[in-house]
């Protein structure tokens, strides 16, 4: 004992072997707040996708069978997960949680956002281990994340280990890794090497072929949860079709102005009813600077469908003199029409 | 005992954490370095290898055309021209137009690469930075060493489990210390039409590209070096004698009468082990040493014939073809390719380049050029020597025949 005690200490380890051993270690500790997910489907079809010759399929993503996973995210039964994995018509009391120490809890669905593809559960349970979360200005592009899963043994739970391989992915709303990220371990756990959380898995949608991450998964961020999280418990359905839509497609961009040059106004859309034209440049949208395509995105993002938004935009007065006039307009948001 | 116990397994675990938090320091710093140096090229990618806008990218990616726009990280635009490539190897040089000061990253020794030895991958997968111009890197290790595959010709690859998917092609694979030791190109595929990294990925190693980047400077189509004349069969082969054991090298089966091969000195039965100081150990490796240079260089090789060991140097590729090519690669540009036959009988205009100085003064492909300067002209190397002394901004009074017609051009030199 003392021997492997003076080993220790005195021996200088590999980095890898320290790493190895660190993963245990934080597996044990992250695996704590990690949950598994079953689902029992009707044989209703999936949402969006159920026309068609896939209509009489249970399940148009044809998921392979064995639990999910998902994230105790507030001590009094809070759990979150990948909207993915409880969608399409659920059978009553149909989705189930058990927890780390095998504890089985029916789960009722709050709220979900499509876009950012979280969903909120709700168990009857009071004092769950919640994990810290990471400070996003600490997790860069090559920061070490681990993503720990509980499926497909929910006693057993996963870590794969990987870097940060982007940080503003899905809108701004998800990091990227390479840490491998399948149906199962989706909706787990995303962490710092010190057991932060970073985020929750996400967008695993693989249409043909199951099993293939391929080296890319995301994970919705903490900050971006926290966003919606009020209207995640207020039972809000944020279908991705709900979201604002404002009817222009951005072009090439302008040398002269920073901001989003419209190459076309879909017409009847909000922003051909509040009068702006092709080739104006938005410069501002609710009184926020507007500097490329993402940033209105990002701004379009955070409004309402129904809102009222004051957009000012830099139309061209003189060509030559490269003079502009600068108009606000009221643009009233829209949902995205059928296509 | 057991309070120390659980005092030292603390030390330890404590101790762990931070050794991952140094490598992880080490692993966020290079990125952070070789971020800036990313290019977004078309639906692959490129990596900036100079101050004033040299960037390489897979020949698949870029082609061979020119003014490409491409995207640095954050969005910046840039016309790209492709210089140099070479279609087998899958590589091509560009240049990007009025580049100056952009961060770049050095190639490094891909000799030095350790399998087992960690490596990062930069590229664009999916294109899913594409808006947020922001590229994708991924952490893996050297897997295999001297990859070989044909079509395309992979003769020489890095073989790493860094995630390299589509739209990563081009893309730079960057050792620890921020080097560029291979351009990621082709990936192992699980399915059919699922092309999605299975942890197997290729990169052309950046000593190869190091070797041919003075032919890309000097622009156009650069073909990859083989020894001709030569037939190569792999030691051990049953079908032959006195041809060694597999893993001994490559013996030559035949040798064409006055090729380069012949010219060197190669000997039907001759063990060809060695070429360039590496070590030649089965017919994969000759092809993957041997494309390691363009065609023109001249290559030692160390062969084995009866008890002695030889050392003879051989010349690669088809010599008039290399020889036009080197021609029309001349510092001062005449904007035209001699033909490669020299008979002595003047210079023969191959091909004139578009927008070229040759092309202004109404050279045409066939013209054979007879005076320079009212100097009479018998072949190239004469012709070189009429404008060896002039200067851009020169004109030079050329006189060509065409259809059997004497005619007379001003050549005005940039």
């Amino acid at each position: 004992m003392t021997l492997a005690l003076a080993l220790a200490f005195l021996c200088p380890q590999e980095e890898s072997v320290s790493l190895a051993r660190h993963l245990r270690t934080l597996r044990e500790q992250v695996a704590r707040s990690v949950v598994a997910i079953d689902v029992q489907r009707t044989a209703d079809p999936d949402g969006q996708f159920s026309r068609g010759q896939f209509s009489e399929h249970a399940d148009y993503y044809n998921r392979p069978k064995g639990p999910t996973s998902g994230v105790i995210y507030e001590a009094d039964g809070l759990i979150l997960t990948s909207y993915f994995n409880v969608s399409g018509e659920i059978r009553k009391e149909g989705i189930k949680v058990t927890l780390a120490n095998g504890k089985e809890y029916v789960a009722e669905l709050l709220g979900f956002d499509e876009q950012r593809d979280v969903a909120l559960l709700k168990i009857a349970e009071k004092d769950l281990p919640v994990l810290p979360k990471a400070d996003p200005n600490a997790v860069g592009q090559g920061t070490f994340v681990a993503v720990v899963g509980r499926s497909p043994d929910k006693a057993i739970p996963t870590i794969n280990l990987g870097i940060v391989s982007a940080v503003n992915r899905m809108n701004k709303a998800a990091v990227q890794t390479d840490a491998e990220m399948n149906y199962g371990n989706a909706g787990g756990a995303l962490v710092t090497m010190k057991g932060e959380l970073v985020g929750v898995g996400c967008n695993v949608k693989p249409r043909n072929v199951w099993g293939q991450s391929g080296g890319i998964g995301f994970a919705c961020k903490t900050a971006e949860i926290d966003k919606v999280l009020p209207r995640l418990k207020n039972r809000e359905k944020i279908a991705a079709e709900n979201r604002p839509y404002l009817g222009i497609q951005p072009g090439e961009g302008n040398p002269d102005v920073e901001g989003v040059q419209i190459a076309e106004v879909v017409s009847g859309s909000p922003a051909d009813k509040a009068g702006i034209k092709k080739d104006d440049v938005i410069v501002e949208f609710g009184g926020k600077k507007i500097t490329d395509f993402e940033s209105l995105r990002e701004q379009l993002g955070e409004r309402k469908i129904g809102e009222t938004v004051t957009v000012k935009v830099k139309r061209l007065k003189d060509k030559d003199k490269k003079e502009y006039d600068e108009k606000e307009f009221k643009v009233k948001l829209e949902g995205r029409p059928e296509p | 005992m057991s309070v120390l116990l659980a005092l030292g397994l603390f030390v330890q675990a404590d101790d762990d954490l931070k050794k991952v938090l140094e490598h992880q320091q080490k692993l966020r710093a290079v990125c952070e370095q070789v971020r800036p140096t990313y290019v977004f090229f078309g639906n692959g990618s490129g990596v900036c290898i100079s101050a004033d806008g040299w960037v390489l990218t897979n020949f698949h990616v870029s082609g061979d055309r020119d003014n490409q726009q491409v995207r640095m990280p954050g969005g910046k635009k840039f016309m790209a021209d492709v210089v140099g490539w070479d279609v087998h190897g899958d590589i091509a040089l560009c240049k990007l137009r009025e580049a100056k000061e952009l961060p770049f990253l050095e190639l490094g020794d891909s000799d030095k690469l350790a399998v087992g030895q960690p490596v990062i991958a930069m590229g664009n997968p999916f294109l899913l930075g594409n808006g947020s111009w922001e590229p994708t890197i991924t952490y893996g290790i050297v897997s295999a060493l001297h990859r070989y595959m044909d079509n395309p010709g992979y003769f020489d690859a890095i073989q790493t489990d860094a995630q390299i998917n589509p739209g990563n092609s081009g893309g730079p694979l960057i050792t620890l210390d921020g080097k560029v030791v291979g351009i990621n190109g082709r990936i192992d595929i699980k399915r059919f039409k699922n092309r999605v990294n299975t942890g197997i990925g290729y990169a052309i190693p950046a000593r190869q590209i190091q070797r041919y980047m003075k032919a890309f400077q000097a622009g156009g189509k650069v073909d990859e070096g083989f020894i001709d004349g030569i037939t190569i069969g792999e030691c051990g082969d049953t079908r032959y004698e006195n041809v060694g054991q597999y893993g001994d090298g490559v013996f030559v089966a035949g040798v064409e009468e006055d090729s380069p091969a012949a010219k060197a000195g190669f000997e039907n039965g001759d063990i060809i082990f060695e070429i360039e100081g590496y070590r030649v150990y089965n017919a994969n490796r000759f092809h993957g040493v041997v494309s390691n240079w363009p065609q023109g260089e001249r290559l030692r090789v160390k062969v084995r014939r009866k008890v002695e060991e030889k050392e003879l140097k051989v010349f690669l590729g088809n010599p008039a073809k290399v020889r036009a090519r080197e021609l029309a690669a001349s510092p001062v540009d005449l904007g035209f390719t001699p033909s490669a036959d020299f008979d002595d009988l003047g210079v023969e205009v191959e091909s004139v380049a578009k927008g070229g100085v040759a092309e202004a003064a109404g050279l045409k492909a066939g013209d054979v050029v007879k005076k320079v300067d009212d100097r009479r002209i018998k072949n190239w190397d004469e012709l070189r020597g009429a404008v060896q002394a002039r200067k851009p901004g020169d004109t030079l009074k050329f006189v060509v025949v065409r259809d059997g017609q004497e005619k007379e051009l001003s050549l005005k030199l940039k």
